[in-house]
């Protein structure tokens, strides 16, 4: 894919989306990673999208789940003996 | 053949603290503590059937989501079939459409500043589970390993033996069909009016010309 860059040095925002979720799971290192920040310095849009998917990414990891593993762990016991 | 009293012993000390890992991601998954708890005991019967075939005991864990992961897009099959067909037509209409963020980002509200943190404020935990719950599996399973569980995506590649690659692309297009999911919730919490909205192109602020709505054509499978 041809990549459209801006000004020499920094990253269009098509490249900026698509590294957008790797730096978002710091899955991104580097001249990327400081590329990325620099360009989310500069546009307000991809700013804006990277808060919105990293607000999103901080709620999931807060969901709740009641986990009650007092009957999983009578039924893993009585398998156990079957085996 | 049966399990001697120290394999017996080995599988109770290298499974049984992984125990409430498998039934968060299962509730995770599922949203229904039945199902999850089948889910999880049909997991724990085939890792006694595999037992002496775990070769690397610094990864049960892993191992165990496996299998988990495995039993639970199998037990969604069929299901799952039929949901491909849907989606795919879904998919078809998302690229035509428009994303969540790009909805929001409209000045359709010229007050509200951040619509976009509004709106993930506004959203309950029960809207955001209805909305994991209804991606297919295969996408769900990334996004609980990845966002919920806060795996790397190393691990996830692992876990589900796919390349890393493969990881990308489902998290990818799993968190864009959340966005629109959620965008159904937009007009609840007071950021959108209660109507059909018309796709618009959404203008970038900074010279490039490629726009998110171009990066979701450019993901079209």
């Amino acid at each position: 894919m041809q990549v459209r860059r801006n000004t020499p040095g920094s990253i269009s925002c098509s490249e900026a989306l698509n590294w957008l979720f790797d730096y978002l799971d710091e899955e991104l290192h580097g001249s990327r990673r400081e590329e990325f920040e620099k360009h989310l310095e500069e546009c307000r849009h991809c700013f804006s999208r990277f808060e919105f998917e990293r607000l999103l990414k901080s709620r999931l990891r807060k969901l709740k789940v009641e986990s009650n593993l007092s009957r999983l762990r009578e039924r893993m016991e009585a398998l156990l003996e079957q085996f | 053949m049966a399990f001697t009293d120290h394999e017996r012993n080995e599988f109770r000390r290298l499974v049984l603290p992984h125990l409430d890992a498998l039934h968060r991601v299962a509730l995770h998954l599922t949203h229904r503590a039945a199902e999850a708890e089948e889910i999880v005991a049909e997991t724990i019967f085939k890792a006694c059937q595999n037992f002496r075939r775990l070769r690397d005991q610094n990864r049960v864990k892993q191992w165990l989501l496996r299998i988990l992961s495995n039993t639970f897009i199998s037990s969604r099959r069929v299901k799952q079939r039929r949901q491909e067909t849907s989606f795919q037509e879904e998919w078809e209409n998302e690229t035509k459409s428009v994303a969540t963020f790009a909805n929001l980002s409209q000045p359709l509200f010229p007050g509200q500043d951040n619509p976009e943190q509004l709106l993930i404020q506004k959203l309950t935990d029960e809207d955001i589970e209805n909305a994991i719950k209804s991606l297919p599996e295969e996408y769900r399973v990334a996004i609980v390993l990845c966002d919920v569980e806060g795996f790397r995506y190393r691990e996830i590649a692992h876990i589900l033996r796919i390349p890393i690659g493969t990881v990308r692309s489902r998290l990818s297009r799993g968190r864009l069909l959340l966005q629109k999911k959620l965008w159904y919730y937009a007009p609840d919490a007071g950021l959108l009016p209660h109507r059909k909205q018309e796709p618009r192109e959404e203008p970038c602020t900074c010279k490039s010309e490629e726009t998110l709505q171009g990066q979701l054509v450019a993901a079209k499978p």
